[in-house]
C-alpha cells in the first residue's frame, strides 16, 4: 500500500509563458520509504515538493498523502526562518502547530537543536547565524515535529563537507529509527545513493520522470560501506549518464548561439 | 570609549546653543530677542496661572486624538491598499490630493464647513497626517515575505497564527516608523491650525502672544512643544522600537 500517490501530475504557472513545469508525473512512495529526486536546475523539483505540501494546487492530476491528515515537515531550499524569533523559537514554531503541550514543545525543540549541533546558539536570532547554521535550524524545525512525511529541498547544499556528511548520517539513522517517509531533492548523486531507497531522475523542464533507479544497498549503510561495494561506482556512473544528456541538451543551443555570434 | 563621550558631546552642543541664545539676547531688546530668564519667568507665570497646563492639555488632546483617529483609519486602509490593486487604484487620487493640498487650504475649508472649533483642528490634522502613516503601512504590507507565509502554511498554521506570528511582526517596524513621522507632522499641523482657527491650544496662545509683542511667551510655548516632542521620541518611540526590533541587532 503506497503512502504518497502522485497520478498524472502536470503543472503550469499562471502567467508563465515558459510552458508547463511538470508534465504527467506519476509516482508512488511506500510508507517509510526514502526517495531521492535528482534533476537539472529549474526543472520543477521544488514545485513538486510544493504540490506535495499542499502549497501549490496542480493544474492537472492528483496527489494524495496518507489519509490527508498527515504531519508534514518541509525543509525548504532557503531556510525561511522568522527573523523575529530566536533559533529555538523558530524550531518551536513547527511544534506549536502540532498541538503538543508547552513542555513537550520546549523539550523536542531542544533535542532537535542538539541533533543539528546548535544547542549553544539556540537563543540567537537568524541574522546572528551563518547561512549554514540557519539551514540547520530549518532542518531542526522539520525534524522536530517527527513528521509522517518529510520533504527536503537540497537541505545540505549550503553546508561545508564535514557538517554535511555528519548530518547525512544523522538523518540516515533518524529516518531508519522512525517510520518517516522522506522525499529528498538533491543535486548530489552520492547523497542520493547514501540516503535513498529509490532515486527518481527527472528530465529537463517540463519535468517528466526519466528513470527510477532502485538502490540495492541495505538499511545499514555508511559512506565507508558504499565505497567498499562494487555496485556503487556502476550506479554512480549510470545516474550520471541519466543526468548528462539533458545537461548537454541544455548547453547545446546556447553554445551554438555563441559560435553564431562569434 | 565612544559610549562615554557621546553624552558629553551632546551636552556640549546644548550648552553652545544656550550660550548663543544668551549672547543674542544681549544685543536685542527683550520683546525682540528675549533672554533666558525672561522666558523662564514667562513659563513659571503661565504655570502658576494654570494657563500652561490648560493650553498644553488642549494641544495634546488635539494632536493625540488626531493621531488616534489616523491609527484607527490608517492601519486597516493601509493593509487593504497594500494587498489589493483595486483598492490602490481607487485610493490613488485621494492620497495624492491629501499629500499635495496646502495645509492652509485645508484649514480654510475646515473653517468654512466645520467652524472655528476643536473639531476643525482635529480634522485638519487627521487630513494632513493620514497619508504619512498610511503609505508606511502600505509599504510594510507589500514587504511581507510570502515565503514565510508559505512556510507557516506548510506547517499547518491557522489564519490567526499566521496573523500573529508572521504578518504582524513583519508590519510592526513600518507601523512604528509611520507613526513617528505622522506624530511629528501632527504636532506641526495642530499648532498651525490652532494658530489660524484661534479657539484653544498652544498655537492659539502663540498667536495672542505675538499680537501683544510677548516674544518671551512665543519662545516659552515653542520650547514647551519641543520638550513634548522629545518626550514622545525618547520616552516612547525609542524604547518601543528598540524592543520590537531587537532581532535586527548583531551582538
Ligand atoms: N511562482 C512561480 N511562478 C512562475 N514560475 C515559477 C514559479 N515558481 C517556479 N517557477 C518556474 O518553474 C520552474 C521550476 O521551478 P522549481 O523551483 O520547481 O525548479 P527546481 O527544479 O527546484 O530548480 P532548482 O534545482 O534550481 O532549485 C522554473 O523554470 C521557474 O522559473
Ligand atoms: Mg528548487
Amino acid at each position: 500500500m503506497s503512502f504518497v500517490e502522485i497520478t498524472g501530475l502536470s503543472h503550469r504557472f499562471g502567467r508563465d509563458r515558459g510552458g508547463p513545469v511538470l508534465s504527467d508525473v506519476t509516482l508512488s512512495v511506500r510508507r517509510s520509504e526514502f526517495v531521492a529526486v535528482l534533476g537539472p536546475s529549474g526543472c520543477g523539483k521544488s514545485t513538486l515538493l510544493n504540490v506535495l505540501a499542499g502549497l501549490v494546487s496542480p493544474t492537472e492530476g492528483t496527489v494524495t498523502v496518507g489519509d490527508g491528515t498527515v504531519r508534514i515537515g518541509y525543509v525548504f531550499q532557503a531556510p525561511r526562518l522568522l527573523p523575529w524569533r530566536t533559533a529555538r523559537r523558530n524550531v518551536e514554531f513547527g511544534l506549536e502547530q502540532t498541538g503538543a503541550s508547552r513542555s513537550a514543545v520546549r523539550e523536542r525543540a531542544a533535542a532537535a537543536l542538539e541533533l543539528v549541533h546548535l544547542a549553544e546558539h539556540a537563543d540567537k536570532y537568524p541574522n546572528q547565524l551563518s547561512g549554514g547554521m540557519q539551514q540547520r535550524v530549518a532542518l531542526a524545525r522539520g525534524l522536530a515535529i517527527e513528521p509522517d512525511l518529510l520533504l527536503m529541498d537540497e537541505p545540505f547544499a549550503a553546508l561545508d563537507a564535514l557538517t554535511r556528511s555528519y548530518l547525512q548520517e544523522e538523518l540516515l539513522s533518524l529516518v531508519r529509527r522512525t517510520d518517516s517517509t522522506t522525499i529528498l531533492v538533491t543535486h548530489d548523486i552520492d547523497e542520493a545513493l547514501l540516503l535513498a531507497d529509490r532515486v527518481v531522475v527527472m528530465t529537463q523542464r517540463p519535468a517528466r520522470i526519466a528513470s527510477i533507479v532502485d538502490v540495492p544497498f541495505g538499511p545499514e549503510r555508511s559512506v565507508a560501506s558504499l565505497i567498499a561495494d562494487e555496485r556503487y561506482p556502476e550506479l554512480r556512473t549510470s545516474l550520471r549518464e541519466l543526468l548528462r544528456p539533458q545537461v548537454t541538451a541544455a548547453a547545446g543551443p546556447s553554445r551554438a548561439q555563441v559560435t553564431a555570434d562569434a | 570609549m565612544n559610549r562615554v563621550f557621546r553624552p558629553a558631546r551632546i551636552a556640549i552642543s546644548a550648552l553652545v546653543l544656550l550660550f548663543l541664545w544668551w549672547l543674542g539676547s544681549q544685543f536685542y531688546a527683550d520683546y525682540i530677542f528675549p533672554s533666558v530668564p525672561s522666558v523662564w519667568s514667562a513659563f513659571t507665570s503661565a504655570v502658576s496661572r494654570g494657563v500652561w497646563m490648560e493650553m498644553v492639555g488642549d494641544t495634546l488632546l488635539h494632536t493625540l486624538s488626531a493621531a488616534g483617529v489616523i491609527l484607527l483609519i490608517g492601519l486597516p486602509l493601509g493593509i487593504v491598499i497594500g494587498r489589493s490593486r483595486i483598492a490602490e487604484d481607487l485610493s490613488r487620487v485621494w492620497l495624492v490630493f491629501l499629500q499635495t493640498v496646502p495645509t492652509v487650504v485645508l484649514i480654510a475649508i475646515a473653517l468654512i464647513f466645520i467652524g472655528a472649533n476643536t473639531t476643525a483642528v482635529v480634522t485638519v490634522t487627521v487630513a494632513s497626517g493620514l497619508t504619512y502613516f498610511m503609505l508606511s503601512v502600505v509599504q510594510g504590507t507589500r514587504a511581507i515575505d510570502r515565503d514565510l507565509v508559505e512556510m507557516a502554511k506548510a506547517y499547518h498554521a491557522g489564519e490567526s497564527v499566521i496573523m500573529r506570528a508572521v504578518l504582524l511582526p513583519a508590519v510592526v517596524p513600518y507601523v512604528l516608523a509611520g507613526a513617528r513621522i505622522m506624530l511629528g507632522v501632527a504636532w506641526q499641523v495642530t499648532l498651525f491650525a490652532e494658530y489660524l482657527v484661534g479657539s484653544a491650544g498652544v498655537g492659539f496662545q502663540i498667536s495672542s502672544a505675538i499680537k501683544l509683542l510677548d516674544t518671551s511667551g512665543v519662545f516659552m510655548w515653542g520650547l514647551s512643544i519641543v520638550a513634548f516632542t522629545l518626550l514622545f521620541e525618547y520616552g516612547m518611540f525609542r524604547p518601543v522600537e528598540a524592543y520590537l526590533t531587537r532581532h535586527t541587532r548583531r551582538s
